[in-house]
């Protein structure tokens, strides 16, 4: 769906469900799960459907994910950082903050 | 400085809300006159979604970015200078990635950053959020791999990312001609360009083209040159959009020229225009109006973009602080939220006893910057979401409830927004209705059978984002006059459809 306009070269890495991931400093959560090529961030929480970013300005909140052990963060509005814990979301985010790392 | 108990300090001149084109613009005249000014932005840098991330391209940090500046051309760029500016003045606070989840009339402001969240206060706060692309609910348009076109130019700005396989685009408005152009000139070559606008409406719009809206017509029928030039097929007139696909969108249908149709499709890229974004407005319990022309609400505002509370007397505060300016007060692109912006500036400083005062040229600027609206209304109007969804068709994204859902709860006696929300949850989601609520208002009109003048709005509650435990647990700023704390209850009818389209205002 998304192809790098030009390869990372200076980057920071994540970590999504567990598996590194390589980004861009500066960009938002929701570009690198993009570019990873990712099939959902969340699952819904009525229908258990596949969603993925939608607007990119923070307007949707499709983005969901589960970002440093806080669930429900938009992911286009979250910068990456290194060692940054992504995890999708798989129907509602659980209100109780899970620090596994 | 010393303050008494009930009387909570104030933390700056003026709090702006929002970092694009007016939000600067207003800051950094308000600054220079020598106002201390906080901005609190969602973005990590200033510029809002036209300049975004411009200030890292230019710097070239990104080894994406010359492409990127190549395709995106001088309306991008044109940013630049401005963004210096509001780096360089003194006086002005930049708060980014802050989101603003509450506003009150009298210029209290709730904000979080991170886990950290808290309330700060002005004697006036400009609100310049901007605008948000039209919701559209059409069939499939939760699949992954729909987007609209404001957020693919978010990933070309700030993800270092262009679409790749097959692409559709679909929808209507200056934005989506010009992301055409700009995929074409980075090599990516869309599959389709459908049109929901038609000869019929450019023919309308004729009508309008007065001297100095010429240049963004000229525009428009060079982005169309081009795109002929590199062979991207185009319909016009399009209808019956639907995204098909079982775990993503696999192809997409729609009709044109009397003709039905379906091709394959890995991206599809909707755009129905832009509308001022009312989440904040609405939610600081401000008079909203109709634009019949442009089927968008958006806040009733003086021509100096003071806004009105729309409160019962008896909760009406003796004096608004809200100002609104640029997108969010009415859609009129960089140049009139530029415009307006000082305007806005001047106004307050009036207030306060400083700055110039407001000249005719400042009005004139934002007369000028608005005159081509009038034409682009007329050529694009809106398009997918011009008749309403079907029964299948899910309006909101958040509870995933399909149009024939709330038709049945209307039918059934929940047939005023809030009902309906209270009995569905329709609205009550992570996006507090920002997508699905002039859905639900057409809906609710259409089973009273009227076409009445301004479509119902939820009641707006703070925090009108989502505010975690944490940060509420450690707010910081409290305001002791709990007894100020306002409620909406009862709040009047929004007042009806003014003349949306009068360039003198
Ligand atoms: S993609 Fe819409 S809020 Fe993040």
């Amino acid at each position: 769906m998304f192809s790098s306009l030009s390869p990372i070269t200076h980057g920071v890495t994540l970590y999504l469900d567990g598996q590194p991931l390589a980004a861009n400093r500066g960009e938002s959560v929701a570009a690198c799960l993009l570019r990873a090529g990712v099939a959902y961030n969340r699952l819904t929480p009525v229908s258990g459907t596949p969603r993925l970013p939608y607007c990119m300005i923070g307007h949707c909140f499709d983005c969901l994910v589960e970002i440093d052990g806080v669930g429900n963060q938009q992911a286009c509005l979250t910068i990456v950082h290194d060692g940054m814990q992504v995890r999708r979301q798989n129907g509602a985010a659980s209100a109780v903050e899970d620090p596994t790392p | 400085m010393t303050h008494s108990p009930t009387t909570p300090p104030m933390n700056a001149d003026v709090i702006i809300v929002g970092c694009g084109p007016s939000g600067m613009a207003a800051a950094v005249e308000l600054a220079t006159a020598g106002c201390s000014v906080l901005v609190m932005d969602m973005q990590p840098a200033p510029g809002g979604q036209i300049f975004r991330n411009l200030e890292a391209n230019t710097r070239g940090r990104n080894p994406g970015s010359k492409s990127v500046l190549a395709a995106l051309g001088p309306s991008y760029r044109a940013g630049v200078a401005l963004i210096e500016r509001f780096r360089a003045c003194k006086g002005i606070d930049y708060r980014s990635q802050t989101t603003v989840w509450e506003v009150r009339p009298d210029g209290t402001v709730g904000w979080l950053r991170g886990m950290e969240a808290g309330y700060v206060r002005a004697p006036c706060v400009l609100l310049a959020h901007g605008a948000m692309e039209r919701p559209a609910p059409f069939p499939g348009w939760t699949l992954p791999g729909v987007m609209t076109a404001g957020a693919v130019q978010t990933l070309l700005k700030a993800g270092n990312l262009k679409p790749s396989g097959n692409i559709v685009l679909a929808g209507t408005g200056p934005l989506l001609l010009l992301l055409a152009t700009q995929l074409c000139h980075l090599g990516v070559k869309p599959a389709l360009i459908g049109r929901t606008d038609n000869f019929s409406h450019s023919l309308k719009a004729m009508r309008h083209l007065r001297g100095g809206g010429l240049s963004p017509v000229i525009k428009g029928v060079g982005w169309l040159a081009r795109l002929k030039a590199k062979g991207v097929r185009t319909v016009s007139g399009l209808t019956h959009l639907a995204a098909e696909g079982a775990r993503k969108v696999e192809a997409v249908s729609f009709a044109a020229g009397g003709r039905r149709e379906r091709l394959p499709c890995d991206l599809l890229i909707v755009h129905d225009g832009i509308v001022p974004a009312i989440d904040i407005p609405n939610g600081a319990g401000l008079a909203l109006q109709w634009d019949q022309t442009n089927a968008s609400w958006r806040p009733h505002t003086t021509t100096d973009g003071l806004a009105t509370p729309a409160l019962p007397p008896e909760l009406e505060p003796d004096h608004c602080a809200i100002r609104i300016t640029g997108d969010a007060r009415r859609i009129g692109g960089a140049d009139a939220a530029m415009a307006h912006g000082r305007l806005a500036a001047q106004a307050i400083l009036a207030e306060q006893g400083k700055g110039s005062g407001i000249t005719p040229q400042h009005r004139k600027a934002v007369r000028k910057a608005l005159s081509v609206r009038p034409f682009l209304d007329t050529a694009f109007p809106p398009g997918l979401s011009a008749s309403l969804p079907d029964d299948a068709t899910i309006v909101c994204r958040c509870e995933e409830l399909s149009a024939g859902t709330l038709r049945a709860k209307i039918h059934a006696g929940f047939n005023n927004m809030d009902a309906l929300r209270g009995e569905t949850r329709c609205g009550m989601g992570p996006c507090q209705g920002r997508n699905c609520m002039v859905s639900a208002a057409r809906l609710i009109m259409e089973a009273h059978n009227t076409s009445g003048p301004v479509p119902p709005t939820f009641r707006g509650r703070p925090p009108i984002r989502p505010l975690p435990l944490g940060a509420l647990a450690s707010l910081t700023g409290l305001d002791p006059r709990a007894t100020e704390l306002l409620t909406l209850e009862d709040k009047p009818e929004h007042d009806q459809e003014d003349k949306a389209h009068d360039p003198a205002e």
